[in-house]
């Protein structure tokens, strides 16, 4: 079909899931125990009202309530916070009312994109030329170092190495490289080894995978029987071939990333999405917890897009559905 | 007549045995990662099971006038700042994990295989619906309805082992349905079905031996998945509740102290990363050892990224 019809296609699925997402979500914590109001959150004062005055106390919930829209039925509760969402209409948070959430975002959405972008560009920058070279040298030592080392790179959690990284250049090498905030290049370079390390891995492994099966194909053999170079069999030939296969893994790969980033980000002191994610969830700060997985899955949505897009103008065999 | 096949090399003990498992033990067994992993495997299952028998200390036992102690005699692994002897935090954490990681998959997998199997026999307007909630679950990273969840459910161990488990169902239930399709009109299936056999015959005694080895291998690869989503919950503060130890919350309050405690870190995240480093040497060995004929090439990585990423 048309690529204009395509991708309406595409973006309609897109809206219709996210809106599911959403819904679902909502509910689930709507029915969920306990509320953002509670002595944690809005302090000692409250808590004391609440004893002293308990109609008084009532009164100021409710108000809090009929601010936030919270004491409508359920049903219509979904629909407005589902139709905001998608026109990006995203109030206030609970915990600051008076900043709008989507000035938190407009702040935190960059650093966040930058970390997890940053992570696959490298990921893919470091691992192609490894996983090629793993496959042109396929069964020797050097074959077998690499593969185990990606491996060991895909097992180790992106949050177990990024606390292995804080205490490497915190504690025996102070000084080298900064390990919280974000703002300097600097400051950008842990984070984003730490979370590439296992897609370096992943990367490596199946460029590796991919490499091996074209090398074996006929045209290759075809190739360099009529005598073109070998380096040329490789990069125009066999790499090109290849890359078709990884970019399918993209997708997946910076799904993972995102997620990934929400630990990262707790670690090394980053003020990014994940960051706010994190704070709003255990607190059940519903506007912010929930827009932060919308843009989240937003994000991921737009990739895999992007990807399945690329996928077809890469290998012209394809076919869109 | 034995000096001779002596000579010539030939043993005389009679045809090796050629059933399908000790064919594949054979496989397994010729790649040396993949046993070294399967010792780990079965040390952490064991460990899971003797673990707070074996532990010095209960997990709640906070000896306040040794806290912030680096490893010694008394406490081999240190102490953490309320005084916790890190040795048996550790050693009760085993259990939560074995529980939690067989439990989750053990769900995703029930939830999974029910509906790619109904959706596979079935057909017709089933397999749609069943189809489109898979393409719907692979659509978002499905790690935040695992956050929603755990909000709703609860942070005891039962709800986070749901929480973790219910939202992998899509994973295999897109294999199951998919190997059923391929089977379902095979010679197999037609000769069955001309001797009369019911359907719930025919999954039964057909299909499930088949499908047991993909299904095999894909929890082999779910189970470090789900370690790790565990693992990542107390780092976003949805975890189990102190004082219940996991190795999350370990490596969290780790990753928090490491400046001056780095003991902390290293034998909780240690342990953890060589746990989840071995589930992926046997999933892979067992991939290579049940299925050999995935390949080597970009098959083999799809399948094993497939089931490690699984859409979350």
């Amino acid at each position: 079909m048309g690529l204009a019809r395509y991708l309406l296609k595409r973006l309609v699925a897109i809206v219709v899931t996210i809106s599911l997402v959403l819904g679902a979500g909502y509910v689930l914590i709507y029915i969920s125990p306990g509320t953002f109001y509670d002595a944690a959150n809005m302090g000692q004062g409250l808590s004391q009202l609440q004893v002293s005055d308990p109609a008084l106390y009532n009164k100021y919930l409710n108000s809090l309530n009929s601010r936030y829209g919270l004491n409508q039925p359920l049903i219509v509760q979904v629909a407005k916070y589902v139709w905001h969402s998608l026109t990006f209409n995203f109030g206030t948070s609970f915990e600051n009312p008076s900043v709008p959430i989507i000035h938190q975002l407009a702040s935190a959405l960059p650093i966040s994109a930058v970390l997890a972008f940053g992570a696959v560009v490298l990921a893919i920058v470091l691992g192609v030329p490894l996983g090629v070279l793993a496959a042109l040298k396929r069964n020797t030592w050097l074959d077998s170092a690499l593969t185990t080392l990606s491996m060991v790179g895909q097992a180790i959690p992106s949050f177990v190495l990024a606390v292995l990284l804080v205490l490497f250049f915190g504690v025996w090498f102070p000084g080298l490289l900064p390990i919280n905030g974000w703002g300097t290049v600097g400051e950008a370079v842990l984070p984003i080894v730490a979370l590439s390390a296992g897609n370096v891995g992943a990367v490596t492994r199946y460029t590796r995978g991919s490499m091996v099966e074209v090398l074996r194909q006929d045209y290759i053999r075809t190739a360099e029987a009529k005598g073109v170079p070998h380096k040329r069999v490789v990069l125009r030939h066999a790499l090109r071939n290849s890359l078709v296969a990884l970019v399918t893994v993209i997708g997946p790969t910076f799904a993972f990333t995102i997620i990934s980033t929400l630990w990262v980000e707790q670690i090394f002191s980053i003020p990014g999405l994940g960051s706010l994610l994190a704070e709003a969830f255990p607190n059940k700060d519903v506007p912010l917890a929930i827009t932060s997985v919308y843009i989240l899955c937003l994000l991921v949505m737009g990739m895999n897009l992007l990807v399945d897009l690329l996928y077809r103008v890469l290998d012209p065999r394809v076919k869109l559905q | 007549m034995a000096t001779i096949a002596a000579a010539a090399g030939i043993s005389t003990r009679g045809p090796r045995r050629t059933s399908q498992l000790s064919l594949a033990w054979r496989r397994y067994k010729r790649n040396k990662l993949a046993v070294a992993g399967a010792i780990v495997v079965v040390a952490f299952i064991v460990a899971g099971v003797i673990g707070p028998w074996v532990a010095p200390q209960g997990y709640a036992q906070a000896n306040f006038l040794d806290a912030n102690q680096p490893p010694s005699l008394r406490f081999p692994f240190g102490t953490d700042n309320l005084g916790h002897d890190m040795l048996s935090q550790v050693l009760w954490s085993f259990r939560n994990a074995v529980e939690i990681a067989f439990g989750a998959s053990l769900v995703s997998f029930a939830i999974g295989v029910a509906l790619g199997l109904w959706a596979g026999l079935r057909g017709g307007i089933v397999d749609m619906v069943v189809m489109r909630l898979v393409d719907f679950m692979f659509a978002f990273p499905n790690y935040f309805l695992s956050l929603f969840l755990v909000i709703t459910l609860g942070r005891n161990l039962l709800p986070i082992l749901l929480a973790i488990g219910i939202p992998g169902w899509a994973g295999y239930a897109r294999l199951v349905r998919g190997l059923v399709l391929g089977m379902r009109n095979g010679e197999m299936v037609e000769a069955a079905r001309a001797f009369g056999a019911s359907t719930g015959h025919i999954a039964r005694k057909y299909l499930l031996p088949n499908i047991t080895n993909s299904i095999f291998v894909a929890i082999a690869f779910g189970i470090p998945f789900d370690l790790l989503v565990m693992a990542s919950l107390s780092l976003v503060g949805l975890g189990l509740r102190p004082p219940l130890p996991s190795f999350g919350n370990m490596i969290a309050q780790a990753g928090g102290n490491v400046l001056g405690y780095p003991w902390l870190l290293y034998f909780p995240a240690g342990i953890f990363a060589v746990i989840l480093l071995s589930f992926l040497f046997v999933a892979d060995g067992l991939q290579e050892a049940l299925d050999p004929k995935a390949g080597e090439g970009h098959l083999r990585r799809t399948r094993r990224l497939w089931f490690g990423l699984r859409g979350r």
